[in-house]
């Protein structure tokens, strides 16, 4: 049969049935392929063919967690999509559903107060660096280093039990909602935060010690994987990938949102392309969502309580409503939010998530549901470059290049 | 002051030396921690980890308060919450029974986002703060109006010690009892 495997548009086998391969494959080429059962690769496939350990084409195949968000984005309302949506990334969960409350936010005309931006962003920062964290740690087992998933787990729980602390959920925090947020910080949230600052900036010294400055790890991520400029562009690769190709593109800066245009912070960009820069982008990330939460807790702080909600919205409030607002600091929903209707239009949402820009498009047809809801997540833009930077390499650094992408397939599925 | 981007270079590292002191700093790290762990563990069920005041638990129901208006069913984004017709007495006619709607729940779907909580008008819904209860079989996750009116029997309370999770700057998470110890 070996002979007819070289045919292109497949051949029949015994049963005469039709058998079709996907690309042609070389006499003396191995095929292997990785997933979607391996522990390493999450739910998906990457078929690589091997002329000896030198993968000289893969290809990625994504599908294995498609939920169809975007149809069943369009029947159950509103608001009800935000606990939905939030399922793409659980542990990014604010950033994930930022965009689409954004674009909801453009149809209804409502505008949260600044008092709720500062809370949205301060969420959005703790869910990037639980993000990264969790994106550490399996990058630090794909290279068989388990310190850094056990250090990189134990600390995500840091952030895990501020965003609890906030929100009141670990991770499905349904937390923004269009025209404002749910809940103001309780009491004893801005020590907490400073605590957990201080903590992460030490340990950040000791993950540099036993990680990244590691020989072992270096040498393993030192020029491999390298995504150019060019080919970053030309794929379009986003987020933090993008970043450490040399491209400065953070939608936190080209169209800011929320609370970001005010706070004072870096977006780091690294030129060199490499796994290794992709680390050091998000570890310096780390330390940038640091310095927003600090800056975000302590405008929060010393700025008076406030509604969190759109002044419109908040008119609407009956008086047991406000007087919540006031006494718990919780945002109570309008009993019309079950079943609004939000005025004709399309409207495009964009957001900086953990892993690049999520773009979400949604168009009202003045119904009580969406019309459309699309969405382009971060990790489905880069799913490409799979195909594009594994051949040349060996098999045994497809492991660091996994990982250093930060590929999340629930969030590329969608 | 608006955010900008910042080019920063690669950190370096190259030469003998480096690469003998970077294996002596991963090991003196790994060393410091074999003999100074920090680390714990919750021993559960004798400890349980008591959660804040504000933790989205388990919903419970304050019939009194409740003036029908099925506005906790039609925000529930997973269809967990249902409107049931249930005989009360007539307001003014005691003899009378009239129909009335309340919420029942099935915590078989119930994602806990406290959209339910939030949106009633009369706050007749509130969150209790524990969610670790064991069912033993899946028709008792179905709850009816009665048992939906009654805070859940927490078992872990009554055997285990609670404890509470604090942020520490040296330790990062830090187990500490959640009350003080009487007598």
């Amino acid at each position: 049969m070996v002979e007819d495997v070289r045919i292109y548009g497949g051949w029949k086998d015994e049963l005469g049935l039709k058998v079709v391969p996907s690309k042609k494959i070389g006499k003396d080429l191995y095929e292997v392929f990785i997933g979607p059962q391996h522990p390493g690769s999450g739910h998906m496939r990457i078929t690589v063919r091997l002329d000896g350990d030198i993968i000289v084409e893969a290809d990625p195949d994504i599908g294995y967690v498609h939920r169809t968000m975007e149809k069943l984005g369009e029947i159950r309302g509103w608001i009800k999509p935000i606990p939905l949506f939030e399922r793409m990334a659980i542990h990014d969960a604010c950033n994930i559903t930022m965009p689409y409350v954004l674009a909801v936010e453009k149809l209804m005309g409502v505008e949260p107060p600044l008092r709720a931006k500062y809370l949205r962003s301060l969420l959005c920062e703790i869910n990037r660096i639980g993000a990264h964290l969790y994106g550490f740690a399996i990058f630090g087992v794909f290279l068989g280093h388990s310190t850094m998933y056990m250090w990189a787990m134990g600390d995500r729980e840091v952030f895990i039990e501020l965003a609890e602390a906030l929100t009141g959920a670990r991770l499905t925090h349904s937390y923004p909602l269009p025209g404002g947020a749910r809940r103001d910080i309780p009491a004893d949230f801005p020590d907490m935060a400073r605590r957990a600052v201080n903590y992460m900036r030490k340990r950040l010294k000791e993950y540099e010690k036993i990680f990244l400055n590691n020989p072992v790890i270096r040498s393993r991520l030192e020029g491999v994987g390298v995504i150019s400029k060019g080919l970053a562009a030309e794929l379009g690769i986003v987020g933090p990938n993008a970043r450490a190709s040399g491209i400065g593109y953070d939608v936190r800066i080209v169209e800011p949102y929320d609370a970001y245009p005010e706070l004072d912070f870096e977006v780091p960009v690294f030129r060199e392309g490499d796994a290794l820069a992709r680390t050091m982008v998000r570890v310096e990330e780390i330390k940038q969502s640091l310095r927003i939460i600090e800056q975000a807790v302590e405008w929060l702080e010393k700025n008076p309580r406030e509604p969190i909600v759109d002044k419109y919205l908040y008119g609407k409030y009956p008086p047991l409503h406000k007087k919540i607002m006031e006494s718990e600091g919780r945002a109570k929903l309008l009993p019309i939010s079950a079943a609004m209707k939000v005025p004709k239009g399309r409207a495009i949402g964009r957001a900086e998530t953990g892993r690049g820009e999520t773009i979400y498009y949604v168009e009202s047809d003045g119904g009580v549901n969406p019309y459309r809801v699309r969405i382009v997540t971060a990790s489905a833009r880069n799913a490409i470059a799979f195909k594009y930077v594994l051949p040349g390499h060996k098999i045994m650094d497809l492991p660091a290049i996994y990982g250093s992408l930060d590929y999340f397939p629930p969030e590329s599925d969608r | 002051m608006p955010p900008k981007v910042a080019v920063k270079p690669l950190p370096k590292r190259g030469g003998l030396l480096a690469g003998v002191s970077d294996n002596l700093a991963a090991l003196m790290i790994g060393i410091k921690y074999f003999l100074n762990p920090k680390r714990f563990s919750i021993y559960y069920p004798k400890e349980y980890p008591e959660l804040r005041k504000g933790y989205r638990g388990f919903i419970i129901l304050n019939k009194q308060k409740c003036i029908s208006c099925a506005a906790c069913a039609r925000i529930c984004p997973s269809a967990a919450m249902k409107m049931i017709r249930v005989p009360v007495p007539h307001p003014k006619e005691p003899e009378k029974t009239v129909m009335k709607q309340f919420p029942v729940i099935n915590y078989q779907r119930c994602i806990f986002c406290g959209y339910c909580v939030d949106i009633c008008p009369t706050e007749a819904l509130y969150h209790v703060n524990y969610h670790d209860i064991v069912y033993e079989n899946l028709a008792e996750m179905f709850w009816d109006l009665d048992t939906f009116q009654k805070e859940p029997e927490y078992p872990t309370a009554e055997e285990g010690i609670p404890v509470r999770l604090m942020i520490h700057e040296e330790y990062g998470l830090l187990k500490v009892p959640a009350r003080e110890k009487q007598g």
